[in-house]
């Protein structure tokens, strides 16, 4: 047990972006306001980043810095984009809740 | 709104703590030069990782007690765990935030609290370039964006989640669980070669430097080398996401070519109803 | 060490896209208010000219070699520029198209033929892709732009839904790309492509590799629309204008599959993982055989012509993952066939959707089926190419769908002790299916009579492309062996 609390290794940091991971998973399924499904989008983002550092880390190779750089350029891109849809179909309809979006019908 | 202060708070208080407990391990771990902490296992005499690409290489001919940094051993110590499980909490706490709270602006302050925790577990893993970029991009620029969209709609308060069963609920959350359980054991008991276990060694740089692993230097030297390549790509991404979010958000004009509604109904359309075809001249 | 000048030789396809997107971008400041006609010139001027670059580069290279190019970051070889040049080809349609679609349907926007070409040039970087990195960013590139574009009729309501849920489900298998990504690189502790393979075999972690595989299988299945995660296709195809719908079904479509080559076929394929230890391939064939019938099914129901090409697509989505399954069982002929299948496919689909948007005019856009009653006799040209394109979808023998979908299943065929004949079975039961509903909609144009009077859009872009295209997929159907011998297969 004391190993687990004191001796922090990559598991730690593994599990820790496992978890980040699966928050933002859980938000995209209930949560029904694209704002916050767009962050939740975010935090799995970073996660994956965790996960490519810590793992860059331990193959001791820089190549996955720069890809981690790269994805959060792509993030940043991916945000603006996705804001500025939420302002589009806020102008039309005042909500941007995903559940009312009912214009294109099954 | 005294919950996210609260939480913003504590933060601040563990930065604060975590600050000062990290010199206490330093001062003592500087001394021991060469030695790895206790609790580490014994297989570490393989030191060079075995070769990552590029021009960027480990260079076995660095002398070993060369320390730039001071930080010879890898996470260890107790003010190392204080430090990581501080951070690892307000990143996780900051999640939890974002995903469960109503109203938008405490949720994107539980945001900028859970990337503050990530940039700093970054710096844990050596990538000092990316944590300043982590902090600087998500949690000033993105975040910001959405501070300002969230103000532009000016409507703070929504439903928090979907209206699915509580039978709906129970299964996707045991779902969750039960996945997160699985990557849980499967990252924990992950295998990790023995040259992983030290501190990175320095890195040879093409020019004949000597730059820390991580550091700007480092990165700049791969992102220049091997990654120039989607280094000049991502400009095409940019240019589509700034030109395309103009171009979506822009303000209507009456004159700018376009047309009234045109999302006419189906069924009106398909019953034969004269359609309204409105602006053309 | 990673810059050769020499190498931007091989990637002259992608950057006359690129160049000429950008150019597109600063030309639509000059061109405010004005007839977008010229801006579309200029545009399928730039796809011709990267076809043309394309092919010429193709005849360069004999059948399986390979020249690794920027540090490894792409690959050039002869599928890369064949799809390069079928990702050209159905740009410039799209271009073509649209001009008269924007005036009709009343969404001038000057930005949309810059967007395209940038979002084509990332389809092109897939189609090259030899390393994660440019994987996730070519997909990013071309998604970014499709989202952009998908939601340019700004004053439609259904085209800003559209934009958003596709937009959001999108951005959620990023998430799960990355992720997968990440944990392939701590197996493998490489991004390249091309060392994968051997990195993989010698893994202490095999455990990533699969959860890697799922979650990639995951991330794909959104990007191609496969049945567990298609639901966002029907909508975002209906509320996207007509010319976007065709590219989303053609160029995007294909260029996630062309991914999916490199990534399953290539970095996890050969006898690594894919049915050892329940790797990849066998969550991958299931989802094929439930796409494949599910998307038949659906379709059947629709009375939407646009939401029943969605399902119609999201079903050959099935039968193109059976050819990366067989690819990366170890098919021999799986990626020629692939390549051959995603051809005969964008061709009938760009067709199809130059007729709807032929049909369509004045803001109107007569989706339903009833709405096509009596084409054929007014609009005969209009009608035989939809039939020629729907027939070719069904896979009946003269057009090139036939012989893809022969060609596909028989290298499915080839997998080792005929592990995937289940899957082909299914994927031949339902092509008879598809045969159903597709003569529904040639049923109404023939047999019906028009209940109103009809305008369609008329162009000599929009005409062009309804001619092309159905006598290529004819030409396809009868000629298949000069393709093949292009393709290398």
């Amino acid at each position: 047990m004391g190993d687990l609390v004191f001796d922090i290794g990559y598991g730690h940091f593994l599990v820790l972006a496992a978890v980040l991971f699966v928050i933002g998973m859980a938000g995209v399924l209930i949560r029904r306001n694209a704002l916050i499904i767009l962050m939740s989008v975010e935090l799995m983002l970073n996660a994956a980043n965790m996960t490519l550092l810590a793992f860059s880390r331990m193959w001791g190779d820089l190549s996955a810095h720069t890809f981690a750089l790269i994805v959060i350029a792509v993030a940043a891109a991916e945000a603006a984009v996705g804001l500025a849809i939420v302002v589009a179909v806020f102008r039309g309809r005042r909500n941007v809740d995903v559940d009312r979006l009912t214009a294109l019908r099954h | 709104m005294s919950i996210q202060k609260a939480f913003l708070f504590l933060l601040a208080v563990a930065i604060a703590l975590g600050a000062l407990v990290a010199d206490a391990p330093e001062a003592t771990a500087q001394p021991a030069t060469a030695q790895p902490a206790a609790g580490q296992p014994v297989q570490l005499h393989v030191v060079p990782s075995d070769g990552p690409r590029g021009g960027v290489t480990v260079n076995p001919t660095i002398d070993p007690d060369r320390n730039l940094h001071g930080d010879r051993v890898e996470s260890h110590g107790k003010g190392m765990a204080l430090l990581f499980w501080v951070f690892a909490a307000a990143s996780i706490g900051g999640a939890l935030f974002v995903v469960t709270r109503r109203n938008l602006i405490a949720a994107v302050m539980g945001m900028v609290g859970s990337f503050l925790g990530i940039a700093a577990v970054y710096m844990m893993l050596y990538a000092h370039f990316l944590a300043v970029v982590q902090m600087l991009v998500y949690a000033g620029a993105i975040m910001v964006l959405f501070v300002f969209v969230i103000m532009i709609l000016n409507r703070p308060e929504d439903e928090p989640v979907a209206p699915t069963g509580h039978v709906g609920q129970v299964v996707g959350g045991i779902a969750i669980l039960y996945l997160l359980f699985r990557l849980g054991m499967l990252l924990a008991h992950v295998h990790v070669p023995a040259s992983a276990q030290l501190a990175p060694p320095p890195m040879q740089l093409p020019g004949g430097e000597v730059a820390d692993w991580g550091t700007v230097k480092a990165v700049g030297s791969d992102l220049f080398s091997g990654g120039l390549f989607p280094f000049e790509a991502i400009s095409i991404l940019l240019l589509i996401s700034v030109v395309g979010a103009i171009a979506i958000a822009k303000p209507l004009k009456d004159d700018d070519g376009e047309d009234a509604d045109l999302g006419e109904d189906l069924a009106t359309a398909a019953s034969g109803a004269p359609h309204t075809d409105g602006g053309h001249a | 060490m990673s810059f050769e000048a020499g190498d931007l030789g091989w990637l002259v396809p992608y950057l006359i896209l690129a160049v000429v997107g950008m150019v597109l971008v600063l030309a639509e400041a000059f061109f405010k208010g004005r007839d977008h006609t010229s801006l579309a010139g200029l545009a399928v001027a730039g796809c011709v000219a990267s076809g043309v670059a394309s092919i010429v580069l193709v005849r360069q290279l004999a059948g399986s070699e390979q020249h690794m190019l920027l540090g490894s970051m792409l690959v050039a070889d002869r599928t890369s520029y064949v799809l390069s040049a079928l990702f050209a080809f159905t740009t410039a349609a799209c271009a073509l198209i649209s001009p008269a679609h924007q005036k009709e349907h009343g969404w001038k926007i000057g930005e949309y033929y810059g967007v395209l070409l940038l979002s084509a040039s990332g389809c092109v970087m897939l189609a090259h892709a030899a390393n994660m990195v440019t994987v996730f960013l070519g997909i990013e590139t071309m998604s970014i732009g499709v989202y952009v574009m998908t939601a340019m009729r700004r004053r439609s309501r259904r085209g800003n839904e559209a934009a958003m849920k596709y937009f959001l489900i999108g951005a959620f298998a990023t998430g799960f790309l990355m992720y997968g990504m990440a944990l392939i690189y701590g197996a493998s502790g490489t991004l390249s492509l091309v060392e994968m393979p051997a990195a993989i075999a010698r893994t202490h972690n095999p455990g990533l590799v699969i959860a890697g595989g799922f979650l990639l299988v995951v991330a794909f299945g959104f990007k191609v629309a496969a049945v567990p995660f298609h639901m966002w296709a029907p909508d975002a195809y209906e509320g996207a204008p007509t010319p976007v719908t065709g590219f989303m079904a053609a160029a995007v479509k294909s260029a996630a599959i062309a991914a999916m080559i490199r990534v399953f076929g290539t970095a996890l394929g050969g006898d690594i993982t894919p049915f050892g230890a329940l790797g990849w391939a066998s969550p991958l064939v299931v989802i094929a055989a439930i796409t494949i019938t599910i998307g038949n099914i659906t379709a059947v129901r629709q009375d939407n012509v646009k939401r029943m090409l969605a399902y119609s697509s999201i079903s050959h989505a099935g039968v193109l993952l059976v050819g990366v399954c067989a690819m990366g069982l170890g098919s021999s002929s799986a990626q020629a066939s692939l390549v051959y299948y995603l051809i005969a496919y964008s061709v009938a689909t760009m067709g199809v959707f130059a007729v709807v948007s032929y049909v369509g005019s004045r803001g109107r856009e007569r989706l339903l089926v009833d709405d096509w009653g009596g084409l054929a006799s007014q609009h005969p040209g209009a009608a035989l190419a939809m039939t020629i394109c729907l027939l070719s979808f069904g896979g009946m023998p003269p057009t090139g769908g036939f012989f893809a979908k022969f060609y596909l299943f028989k290298s499915a065929m080839d997998v080792y002790s005929g592990q995937l004949l289940w899957v082909v079975v299914i994927g031949v039961v339902n092509s008879a299916i598809s045969i159903y509903y597709y003569l529904r909609i040639v049923t109404a144009m023939y047999f019906r009579d028009s209940t109103q009077p009809m305008a369609p859009t008329r162009s000599a872009g929009l005409l062009f492309v309804m001619a092309a295209c159905p006598l290529l997929v004819l030409e396809l159907g009868l000629m298949p062996g000069f393709w093949l011998k292009l393709i290398g297969g």
